[in-house]
């Protein structure tokens, strides 16, 4: 045991009544594409008199990759508190002199784990989900949103990323729904996973942020992962269906001749979906 | 206490009426005490296909707004005394119904009838919300068709949605499929759906498959419900549904092609 480790261990078995630990979460990110903060409020304001329960509180970091004009971050901050989001901090690929800047202003500044391996953010995520919206002609309210802020699971905050190994596994629970989903019935389990013990019509919808398990045949669309979880899947004893999507890729029921008719799953593998023989 | 059983389907034209008249006047004949509620406020059909449209004088709307008193609307079946009508108006709306009007009526028909039989309109509006709210059991009539399959389970969602059992949180509307307009032969051509392929995609309990008859037009232009003609192949097959309603179990009949008679083979009939 070297040293660091022990120096770790001491420091930790002196508090009993408390604990530090790693875990990564999923949570917005307000993507802004402008300094003018009249029009940020504008659009937002709309954006939230939409669907004014799912945003209020919810925690939103904001992230500043799009912008090259300095901006007064205070404001930033009062404005989406004055809007009833929780503040985390900013985020985005900046360089070190900027975040440095946020630091000094007293607020936090979260690396995505994008910009921890260098790599930009490429969007494609947002430009894809807002084809499907475009696609299936849904007002489904998150694919909706997705065209504001993509949802992007971060690492812990900068400072200990490196030494804490985080666990990026996505812990979602179930929502379990007995009996079938008929035509025009739409069942939505946010931030967990869909459990369906029946099938799922054609002409009804499944959707959920983890993943999509039917017992029963799959006739209708099922999308899963649908706040941007990569690796969400969906599982059922019989595919039939007009459209299944996770992360905002899509497939139409002619991409499925594969596996039609028989117990399937779809899993995503970089940017396409995969089917593959379930038993 | 009354059953209250709604005859739906969500698409038009597939037989709720034909069913309604048929179920209605088997379970009267049975001696049971029947009303049949036409419930296609501003398209009256009920009456024709009972025979009765000449004895109309006030109808469901009238009586909702207490123009009429429930007796006076009721038409009392000339063939058997236990079956009455409460047609449907034909120069209103729909949205003449209110759910505490409706309720009331049903209420009041309860104390007297064995069985409610709502002869639902076409559609998801009110008006076919209204035929399936108070329902005890549900028969949704179905063709052999994708389209009308589709339907029939967005019907099944309703019911197991807007219904008062489901908003109440009360034990479910108990459902029952009637393919009605079925053709083996059309089935065993692969032109259309198998009674197993209905069931498989709609996965209610079967109450009846009653085959394509020209005895159903017949019966319906003179106003003679089709469970009448007890000669007819659908005549009989509503007849096995009145007795799985009332709960005894029957075979499935008239689900295969008919085997050709030697006459018929060599006639070529």
């Amino acid at each position: 045991m070297d040293g660091a480790d022990n120096f770790r261990e001491t420091l930790f078995m002196a508090f009993t009544s408390i604990e530090f630990k790693g875990t990564s979460f999923t949570l917005s990110v307000l993507q802004l594409k402008s300094v003018k903060l009249a029009d940020v409020r504008a659009d937002l304001t709309k954006k939230i008199a939409q669907a004014p329960d799912f945003f209020h509180l919810v925690p939103l970091v904001v992230s500043i990759e799009k912008i090259n004009d300095s901006l007064d971050y205070q404001a930033v901050k009062l404005l989406v508190e004055e809007l009833n989001f929780t503040f985390v901090g900013f985020t985005g690929t900046v360089d070190k002199a900027q975040r440095q800047l946020i630091r000094e202003l007293g607020f936090s500044f979260i690396n995505t784990a994008k910009a921890l391996t260098g790599k930009a953010l490429t969007g494609k995520a947002l430009t894809s989900k807002a084809n499907v919206a475009k696609n299936t002609g849904e007002k489904s309210m998150f694919t909706d949103k997705a065209t504001v802020a993509t949802q992007t699971p971060i690492a812990a905050p900068d400072s200990g990323a490196q030494k804490v190994s985080t666990p990026q596994v996505a812990l979602f629970t179930d929502k379990i729904h007995r009996g079938p989903i008929r035509s025009g019935q739409q069942v939505y389990a946010k931030g967990q996973n869909l459990v369906v013990i029946g099938s799922v019509s054609a002409g009804a919808e499944v959707i959920a942020d983890g993943n999509i398990h039917v017992y029963g045949s799959l006739r209708g669309r099922a999308i899963a992962g649908a706040q941007g979880h990569h690796q969400a899947k969906i599982y059922c004893q019989n595919l039939q269906a007009e459209l299944v999507s996770i992360n905002g890729n899509y497939w139409l029921s002619e991409s499925m001749e594969e596996h039609w008719d028989s117990p399937a799953y779809i899993n995503l593998t970089d940017s396409e979906l995969t089917s593959s023989k379930l038993i | 206490m009354a059953r209250i059983i709604v005859v739906t389907s969500g698409k038009g034209g597939v037989g709720k009426t034909t069913s309604s008249a048929a179920i209605g006047l088997g379970l009267a004949l049975k001696g049971n005490k029947v009303v049949l509620i036409d419930f296609d406020i501003g398209l009256r059909n009920l009456d024709l296909i009972m025979g009765c449209e000449r004895r109309v004088v006030y109808d469901f709307v009238n009586v909702i707004n207490g123009e009429a008193t429930l007796n006076q609307a009721l038409i009392k079946d000339k063939r058997v005394s236990s079956l009455s009508v409460l047609p449907a108006s034909q120069t209103r709306d729909k949205d003449a119904l209110t759910k505490e009007n409706v309720g009331k009526v049903l209420e009041e028909l309860g104390k007297t009838f064995d069985f409610i039989i709502c002869d639902s309109p076409a559609g998801i509006e009110a008006g076919a919300m209204m035929a399936l709210y108070y329902a005890d059991e549900a028969i949704v009539t179905t063709n052999p068709e994708v389209s009308s399959v589709r339907d029939s389970d967005r019907i099944l969602g309703m019911l197991a949605s807007r219904s008062r059992r489901a908003e109440l949180g009360l034990e479910p509307i108990k459902e029952h499929l009637l393919l009605t307009r079925y053709s083996p032969k059309r089935v065993a051509d692969g032109e259309m759906l198998s009674v197993e392929d209905v069931e498989d995609i709609l996965s209610i309990p079967l109450l009846g498959v009653i085959p394509e008859s020209q005895a159903v037009l017949k019966a319906s232009n003179a106003g003679e419900p089709v469970i009448l003609d007890t000669e007819s192949d659908a005549g009989q097959a509503y007849q096995d549904v009145i007795d799985r309603l009332l709960g005894d179990t029957v075979d499935f009949r008239f689900l295969q092609t008919e085997k050709k008679s030697i006459f018929s083979r060599i006639f070529g009939g």
